[in-house]
């Protein structure tokens, strides 16, 4: 008997060393596999992209360039585009977290009266919406299609960013507002002074999800905006992957033949503007990584 | 009154939401009319359920539920459990600096758009000098164009989808794992169980509960498939397979201008996705008692 469960201990051991090998190698893999595509665009992205179109080109550029860039940065639809995303990420991120902090710190205070109303209020526009073309016809009517303000506006409130940053104000125990309100200071002085400089890790958070809406958001630039001169990067991405989708097999076959002057294709401008619209997002999201984990959490249990 | 500043906090948000979400409710409206533009959606003439009926005897009609639900189907199969096996495994690493790196890149897909991530596959998927092919090519096989082949177009959808999603979803199931009783397993240990009879008996159904509420979701979301990953993944090559409900709806509405029509698909869509999400509601409230309300 005694020995039976010995053997059963060993054998288990044995199956568990295994278990624990294969899972670290599962695991080393996957994170490869999420990380290594950024890798090759970026090796793509220095390398000259006749070179490249030869393949073979995995893990480090074979013919060093920064032809790419330049000429990405030369393209004055590219510098536009990316100026605009610039400007309504920083504009969105500022007005996203003025208002969700009003909002979420009125509404974080127990014994104001209808509450819980407001709160539904904004809920019930989660689960349900009067969809994708009254929408339209109403920034169209606002005149939003044809302005920058179509990125900013209608993205300034989200359900989830006030239900972190409420989540967060409600953990700010009362009696530091009550002893506030005692030394004369109003609800603005106390939201400013008190409860957003306790939030900063929650707002540094709301920040990266904002931003990083913004940033990438192409759809809006795509099918709201009508002047192609207001268009964000990811639109004008979209718009140059659709057009190298259209005529990819032949572009890319004729220009490393006929062009001799240039040692870059449309391919290789591509990497080059996806890299620089990768960039900014690759090097901010891990620094915030414990904040947000835990933001989505809370998100998760109250949602 | 004693409120009247923190009214004021909330009165922006409440102008912005009748402007921009309730107003489009009422818009909603046009579903159920003959647009005119001169009239205006209160104006123009009710049709009753003339729209809807419209599109449910197209022959688009059953194209598009096909699609839409092939792939919200084969997303849930292989999409809904990659996360849980994905915090399953994390859970069981003891080094935490290992676990912290095999996280950390996992996120990253999740942070960049649909149109990044369509471009790094067409980089990575092209016969010309794209990695996969080239691999292929030493094995001595044919180059495929996989963002063009027809058949290709859901194993792609799905697997793009896992892992643009599976890191960023194992948030949630760590974090329920964390809070499972480290004593129910050492019990379990001593009365004999292995490590994945562990897993089935403790571990599973510690959460449970979070799977449950995740489903409902994922089953609530089911008409939705993915809309801008099927949007950009789209090619006239593969438009049979993969026109679902927001990209008909998209079409049909912005590009032919058809608002009433497309509208009114918009809004079938929604309340089938309602009626959807109360039905698995009800059902796991019954079975594994949970429940979003």
């Amino acid at each position: 008997m005694k020995g039976k469960v010995i053997s059963m201990k060993i054998k288990e051991s044995k199956s568990r060393k295994v278990f624990v090998f294969f899972n670290y190698i599962f695991l080393a893999a996957f994170g490869f596999i999420s990380l290594y595509p950024f890798w090759y665009v970026m090796v793509a992205s220095f390398n000259t992209g006749r070179d490249f179109a030869k393949g073979g080109v995995y893990f480090w550029p074979r013919e060093f360039t920064l032809e790419n860039f330049s000429h990405a940065f030369k393209d004055s639809r590219i510098f536009d585009s990316l100026s605009i995303s610039v400007e309504r990420t920083l504009i969105g991120v500022v007005l996203g977290l003025f208002f969700t902090a009003l909002i979420a710190y009125a509404l974080s205070i127990k014994t104001l009266p209808g509450k819980t109303f407001f709160t539904f209020f904004f809920y019930f526009t989660t689960i349900f919406g009067g969809g994708m073309i009254p929408y339209y016809m109403l920034l169209r009517d606002m005149g939003l299609t044809k302005s920058f303000l179509l990125y900013v506006i209608p993205a300034v409130y989200s359900f989830f960013n006030f239900l972190l940053l409420r989540t967060y104000f409600d953990s700010i125990p009362a009696e530091l507002r009550e002893s506030a309100q005692i030394d004369g200071a109003g609800e603005a002085k106390i939201l400013f002074r008190i409860f957003i400089p306790l939030a900063k890790p929650i707002l540094a958070t709301l920040a990266l999800f904002i931003g990083v809406g913004h940033w990438n958001d192409w759809f809006t630039g795509a099918y709201y905006q009508s002047r192609p001169a207001l268009y964000p990067a990811a639109t004008l991405l979209q718009k140059l992957l659709g057009e190298a989708t259209a005529s990819s097999t032949i572009k890319l076959g004729q220009e490393s033949n006929l062009s001799t002057m240039t040692s870059y294709t449309s391919q290789s401008l591509q990497m080059a503007f996806v890299m620089i619209l990768t960039m900014p997002i690759v090097v901010v999201y891990p620094f915030l990584q414990k904040y947000y984990v835990k933001g989505v959490m809370i998100g998760s249990v109250k949602g | 009154m004693r409120h009247k500043v923190l009214y004021l906090f909330i009165l922006p948000c409440v102008v912005w939401l009748l402007v921009f979400c309730y107003y489009p409710m009422y818009g909603a409206l046009l579903a159920f009319k003959a647009y005119n533009y001169n009239l205006g959606i209160l104006g123009s003439p009710f049709v009753g359920l003339q729209n809807f009926e419209e599109f449910i005897k197209s022959p688009d009609f059953w194209i598009v539920m096909k699609n839409t639900i092939i792939i919200s189907g084969f997303k849930i199969i292989f999409g809904f459990p990659a996360p849980i096996l994905l915090a399953l495994l994390l859970n069981e690493v003891r080094g935490l600096k290992f676990k912290k790196a095999v996280q950390t890149m996992s996120y990253l897909p999740y942070f960049v758009s649909w149109v990044v991530a369509v471009s790094l596959m067409t980089v990575i998927f092209t016969p010309y000098g794209g990695i996969i092919n080239d691999i292929r090519k030493h094995f001595g096989l044919e180059s495929i164009f996989f963002m063009g082949e027809k058949k290709y177009f859901y194993p792609m959808v799905i697997l793009s989808d896992i892992w643009k999603n599976a890191g960023w979803g194992s948030i949630i199931y760590l974090s329920a794992l964390s809070g499972v009783s480290q004593e129910l397993y050492e019990a379990a240990t001593v009365d004999g169980a292995g490590h994945l009879k562990c897993t089935w008996h403790i571990t599973l159904p510690s959460i449970k509960g979070t799977i449950g509420i995740m489903f409902i979701f994922a089953v609530g979301g089911i008409l939705n498939a993915g809309f801008d990953q099927v949007l950009l993944l789209q090619q006239p090559a593969n438009t049979q397979i993969s026109e679902i409900l927001d990209t008909f709806v998209l079409k049909t509405g912005l590009n032919y201008g058809r608002f009433e029509y497309a509208t009114a698909i918009g809004l079938f869509k929604s309340a089938f996705a309602f009626a959807l999400m109360a039905l698995t509601n009800s059902v796991s409230k019954k079975f594994m008692d949970v429940g979003i309300w």
